[in-house]
C-alpha cells in the first residue's frame, strides 16, 4: 500500500483549509486501505458484521454526492444513484458493490470527490464555512452550516477508516494508519 | 447506570462551538459503546485484531491528557501514566484495561475528560482557535500545534477508534448503530 501518498494536515493554519486538508487525509486512508486488493477481497466481510471495503467506497462516494452535491447545493444526485429504488433497497450500494471491479469502484470514488470538491469551492466563494446549505434537515427543518457538513464528513471518514482498519487486517493482515 | 444520550452538534454555530460539539459527540458514543458489559466483554477482542473495548478506554484517556493537558497546556501527565516505561511497554494502557473492571475504566476516562476540558476552556480564553500548543511537534521543524489543529485531530481519532468499537460491540453482544 505505497501508492497513495498521504499529506498531513499543516498544525497552524485558517479554519477552511485546516478542516479540508483532515477531509483530503481521511479520502486519501479509505484510499490506502482498499488499495491492491482484488475483487474478492473487496468483498470480504468481518463477520459478525457484514460491511466490505468495497462497500465503504461506494458508501462513501455516495456521501460525497450527498452531502456536498444534493445537499449542499441543491443538486440532482448523479446519475448513478437516480436509477436507485432506495426505499426497496436501502443497502444498495454495500450490496452491489462486491459486483463491481476495484477500478470501477475507485474511479466512482474519484469522480464523486472530484465533485464534491468542486461543490465545496463553489460554497465556500459564496460564503465562507458559514454558507447555508440549500436543503434543510428533515428532522430540524433547519439548513446545514458548510462546516458542520465537512466536519461531519470528516467524522464519517474516520468512523468508516476504523471500520476499514480492521476489515483489512482481517482480510490480509495489513495493519496502520 | 442510564445509557449516555448522544446529542446530535448543532447545525450552524461557530467554530469552537461545533468542533466541541463534535469532539463531545463522538467522546458519548464510545460511552455508549462501551456501557453495559462485563469486565469479560470489555476484555474481548475481534481477531485477528488485539483490540479491546476496555483497551480503547484506557488508550483515550491517555490520548486526552496527551493532548490537552500535555501538548495544549504543557503539564506534566497525569498520575496514573508517570510510573510506565512507555519504551520497554508501548502498549500497556491496551495490555493493563483488561485487569481493570468497568466502573474503573469509566471513572478513568471520564476524570480525563473533565481535565481536557478544563485545558480547552482555558485555552479558548487565551488564544481562541488559534492559540498554539506550549509543546512543539515532535518533527523537527514543524512547529507548534494550533488548538483548532488539536480539536480536529481529537474528532478524527475518536471516530476511527469508534469505528473500531462499532464492529468490536457487534461482535461481542450483537448491538450495532449509533
Amino acid at each position: 500500500m505505497t501508492s497513495i501518498e498521504r499529506v498531513d494536515p499543516p498544525l497552524a493554519i485558517p479554519e477552511a483549509d485546516t478542516l479540508l486538508a483532515f477531509l483530503d487525509y481521511h479520502r486519501d486512508t479509505l484510499r490506502m486501505k482498499v488499495d491492491g486488493l482484488s475483487q474478492e477481497q473487496l468483498a470480504q466481510a468481518l463477520a459478525p458484521s457484514t460491511m466490505t471495503l468495497g462497500g465503504l467506497m461506494k458508501h462513501l462516494a455516495l456521501n460525497e454526492d450527498h452531502w456536498f452535491g444534493v445537499m449542499l447545493l441543491g443538486k440532482d444526485e448523479a446519475e448513478i444513484w437516480q436509477q436507485v429504488d432506495w426505499d426497496a433497497d436501502p443497502n444498495w450500494e454495500w450490496r452491489t458493490a462486491n459486483d463491481d471491479s476495484p477500478e470501477v469502484l475507485r474511479a466512482l470514488f474519484d469522480s464523486c470527490v472530484e465533485g464534491a470538491d468542486r461543490n465545496i469551492r463553489q460554497a465556500l466563494a459564496e460564503g465562507g464555512m458559514d454558507y447555508l446549505s440549500i436543503k434543510e434537515d428533515r428532522r430540524e427543518k433547519q439548513k446545514f452550516s458548510l462546516r458542520w457538513i465537512v466536519v461531519h464528513m470528516i467524522e464519517e471518514y474516520a468512523r468508516h477508516n476504523g471500520h476499514a482498519d480492521l476489515i483489512r487486517e482481517s482480510v490480509d493482515g495489513t495493519t496502520g494508519e | 447506570m442510564t445509557p449516555t444520550e448522544l446529542t446530535r452538534p448543532p447545525l450552524r454555530a461557530n467554530e469552537a462551538e461545533s468542533l466541541i460539539a463534535f469532539l463531545d459527540y463522538h467522546r458519548d458514543y464510545l460511552r455508549r459503546k462501551s456501557e453495559g458489559l462485563t469486565q469479560e466483554q470489555l476484555a474481548q477482542p475481534l481477531a485477528p485484531s488485539t483490540m479491546t473495548l476496555a483497551g480503547l478506554l484506557k488508550h483515550l484517556a491517555l490520548v486526552e491528557d496527551h493532548w490537552f493537558s500535555e501538548v495544549l497546556m504543557g503539564n506534566e501527565e497525569a498520575e496514573i501514566w508517570q510510573p510506565i516505561d512507555w519504551d520497554a511497554d508501548p502498549d500497556w494502557e491496551w495490555r493493563t484495561a483488561a485487569d481493570d473492571s468497568p466502573g474503573t475504566l469509566r471513572a478513568l476516562f471520564d476524570s480525563t475528560v473533565e481535565t481536557s476540558d478544563r485545558c480547552i476552556q482555558q485555552a479558548l480564553d487565551e488564544g481562541g482557535l488559534d492559540r498554539l500548543s506550549h509543546r512543539e511537534s515532535r518533527r523537527p521543524g514543524n512547529g507548534h500545534f494550533s488548538l483548532r489543529w488539536i480539536l480536529l485531530h481529537m474528532i478524527e481519532e475518536y471516530a476511527q477508534h469508534n469505528g473500531h468499537a462499532d464492529l468490536i460491540r457487534e461482535s461481542v453482544d450483537g448491538v450495532t448503530g449509533e
